[in-house]
C-alpha cells in the first residue's frame, strides 16, 4: 500500500526542484510574459470598444478591463499546467512503466512536481503579467488590494483543480496518441465556461447550466468574483467539492490505468 | 541559335522539369503522410471531433457577445461572423499545407532540422508535406457559419451572389498571407530557436484581433495589423469591399499582390535564415 503522508518530505522535494529546474529560464519566461500581456491587452481593447457603444451592464467597461486583467493573469495558475502532467511524454519513451513502479503514488508525485511548476509561474509569469496590464490600461489593484487574499485562495483551489484535469488529461495518452487535443480542448472550455473572456452571468441560459455543472466557473469565475469583490465566500464551497470529487476520479483512474499500461520492446 | 541562347534554353527546359518534379514529390509526399495519418483511424476521428469542438467553443464567444450587444461598433452579427468564417478558412488553408512551418521549433529544439538538410530537396518541400493535415472539422464549421452569414446577407439584399466567390478568393490570399506570416515568424527560431512567444504575438493573437472589425482597436494596433502583421487584409479589407461597398473593386488586385510579395518575402528572409542556422546539436 502506497503512503501519502509518510512522503511528505519527498513531495515538497519534488515541487522545489520542478520550481528550480523553471528558475534557470526566468529571463526568457520574462519576455514570454509580453506576449501574454499582449493577449490580455487586446482582449482588454475588445471590451474598450464595445464600452464605447455598450454600458456593459454591471461591470461597466472599468470593470471588464480589470475582468480581463486578473483572468489573464490567472491562467499562468490555472490553465497553463504541464501538458498531461507529462504523462503523454512518458507513455511514449516507455518511463510511465518506471513511474507506477515507484514507491510513491502517480498522481501525488506528478502533482507534487506540477505544484512546483505553478508556485513559479504565479511568482515569474503571474505577477509579471498583473503589472504589465494595471500599467498597460492605467488601472490600480480593485479596493487598493483588500480582495486579493480571498481570491487568491480561490485560485489555489484553480490551480490544484487545474492540476486533477491536467493528470486525467495525461492518462488518456495510454488509450490515444492525441492526448494534446482534449489539452486544447481543455483550454478552448476554460476560456467559455471558466468566464474567461465573458462573464458568466452573459452567457445564454443552456449554457450557463452546462458551465455550473463543471468545474470550470471556480477555475477562474469565482476567483474573479473575489478579485473584484462581488463574490459570496460560500463559492469557496463549490471550489472544494470540486477538489475532492476530482482527486477521487483520479485516484480511480490511476488504478484502471495501473491494469491498461503495456511495455513494449526490450 | 548560337550557344549562349542554346543555353540559356537548356537552363529553362532542366528548370521546368525540376519544378514538376517537386511538385510530383509533394503531391506524393503529402499523400504518403494522409496514409500513415490514416493507419491510426481512431486518434483521426478524435482529432478531428476535439477540434471542431474547439472551434465552435472559439465562435461562441464571439456570438456570445453578439447575441449579447447585437453590434461591433456598427457591423452586424452576419458580418462579424462573416470575419470569424473567413479567418477560420484562411487559417485552414494555412494549417493544412505549411502546419510543419508553424512547428518548426520542434525541429530546431530536437535537432531533427539537420536531417533534412541533408536531404536533396528543398529544407522547405520535404519538411512542409510531413504535417499535412486535413481538417475537415475546421472547414465544415467554417462553411456553415460562412452559408449562415452569406444567406442572410443575401436574403437581405445587402450582397449578391458575386459575393461567394469573391469570398473564396479572398478565404484563398489570406491562406497564403497567413502561411508568409508564420513563415516569417518560423524564420526567426533560425537565430533564437524559441519561436513560440513570437507565434503568440504575430499568429494566434493577431488571428484572434481580426476577427472583430479593426475599427474595435486602438489606431496603432489597427495600422500594425494593416502593415507589419497584414491580418486585417484577411478578412477585414475583403469585407469592407464585399459586405460593404466600401474602397473599391481594385481590392482584390490589391489582395493577390500583396499575398504574392509577402510569400516572396518570407520564402527571401527563410532562405536568408537557413543559410545562418547553426544546429543545437552536438
Amino acid at each position: 500500500m502506497i503512503s501519502f503522508r509518510s512522503n511528505t518530505r519527498l513531495y515538497s522535494a519534488l515541487a522545489a526542484k520542478a520550481y528550480a529546474r523553471n528558475i534557470q529560464y526566468r529571463g526568457s519566461h520574462l519576455l514570454h510574459n509580453f506576449a501574454s500581456a499582449a493577449f490580455g491587452y487586446l482582449y482588454a481593447c475588445i471590451w474598450i470598444g464595445l464600452g464605447r457603444d455598450h454600458s456593459l451592464g454591471e461591470y461597466g467597461t472599468h470593470g471588464m478591463m480589470q475582468y480581463i486583467t486578473f483572468t489573464q493573469t490567472s491562467l499562468w495558475v490555472a490553465s497553463f499546467t504541464t501538458v498531461g502532467l507529462g504523462i503523454p511524454q512518458s507513455v511514449r519513451t516507455g518511463q510511465i512503466a518506471l513511474d507506477l513502479m515507484r514507491p510513491v503514488h502517480l498522481f501525488a508525485h506528478l502533482a507534487a512536481k506540477e505544484w512546483g511548476q505553478i508556485a513559479y509561474q504565479f511568482l515569474y509569469k503571474s505577477i509579471p503579467i498583473y503589472l504589465v496590464m494595471l500599467l498597460a490600461l492605467g488601472l490600480t489593484p480593485v479596493d487598493g488590494g483588500r480582495t486579493l487574499p480571498i481570491a487568491l485562495l480561490a485560485l489555489a483551489g484553480s490551480a490544484y483543480m487545474g492540476i486533477c484535469i491536467g493528470y486525467m488529461i495525461g492518462v488518456s495518452a495510454l488509450w490515444t496518441t492525441e492526448s494534446s487535443w482534449l489539452h486544447w480542448g481543455n483550454q478552448a472550455l476554460m476560456n467559455l465556461l471558466a468566464g474567461f473572456f465573458i462573464p458568466l452571468q452573459w452567457l445564454p441560459g443552456w449554457l450557463q447550466q452546462i458551465a455550473w455543472a463543471s468545474p470550470y466557473p471556480f477555475m477562474l469565475y469565482a476567483p474573479t468574483q473575489f478579485y473584484l469583490g462581488k463574490g459570496n465566500p460560500l463559492a469557496l464551497l463549490g471550489t472544494l467539492a470540486w477538489c475532492v470529487a476530482l482527486t477521487i476520479l483520479c485516484l480511480l483512474l490511476t488504478r484502471v490505468m495501473r491494469r491498461k499500461v503495456e511495455v513494449q520492446g526490450g | 541559335m548560337n550557344e549562349q541562347t542554346y543555353e540559356s534554353a537548356r537552363t529553362s527546359v532542366d528548370r521546368r522539369k525540376r519544378f514538376r518534379n517537386y511538385i510530383k514529390l509533394y503531391v506524393l509526399l503529402i499523400r504518403t503522410s494522409i496514409r500513415s495519418r490514416m493507419q491510426y483511424r481512431f486518434n483521426f476521428a478524435f482529432g478531428t471531433v476535439l477540434a471542431a469542438i474547439i472551434q465552435l467553443s472559439e465562435f461562441l464567444m464571439v456570438a456570445i457577445v453578439l447575441a449579447k450587444f447585437g453590434a461591433v461598433r456598427g457591423w452586424t452579427m452576419y458580418e462579424v461572423g462573416y470575419l470569424f468564417a473567413v479567418m477560420t478558412l484562411a487559417k485552414t488553408v494555412y494549417r493544412t499545407f505549411g502546419n510543419e512551418v508553424h512547428n518548426l521549433e520542434r525541429y530546431l529544439v530536437e535537432g531533427e532540422l539537420d536531417q533534412l538538410l541533408t536531404k536533396p530537396l528543398p529544407v522547405l518541400l520535404s519538411l512542409m508535406p510531413r504535417g499535412f493535415r486535413l481538417m475537415p472539422g475546421e472547414l465544415l464549421q467554417a462553411g456553415a457559419i460562412l452559408t449562415w452569414a452569406i444567406g442572410a446577407m443575401l436574403r437581405s439584399g445587402q450582397i449578391s451572389w458575386w459575393a461567394i466567390p469573391q469570398t473564396l478568393f479572398a478565404a484563398l490570399t489570406g491562406g497564403i498571407l497567413l502561411f508568409a506570416i508564420g513563415m516569417a515568424t518560423a524564420t526567426c527560431g533560425f537565430w533564437t530557436t524559441r519561436i513560440s512567444m513570437l507565434q503568440n504575438m504575430t499568429e494566434d493573437a493577431a488571428q484572434t484581433a481580426a476577427r472583430y472589425p479593426l475599427t474595435l482597436y486602438p489606431g496603432w494596433m489597427s495600422a500594425l495589423m494593416l502593415t507589419a502583421i497584414p491580418v486585417g487584409l484577411v478578412s477585414y479589407v475583403p469585407a469592407l469591399y464585399i459586405l460593404r461597398g466600401e474602397l473599391g473593386a481594385w481590392v482584390f488586385p490589391l489582395l493577390a499582390v500583396a499575398s504574392a510579395a509577402a510569400v516572396l518575402l518570407a520564402l527571401a528572409f527563410w532562405r536568408f535564415g537557413i543559410s545562418k542556422y547553426q544546429s543545437t546539436g552536438s
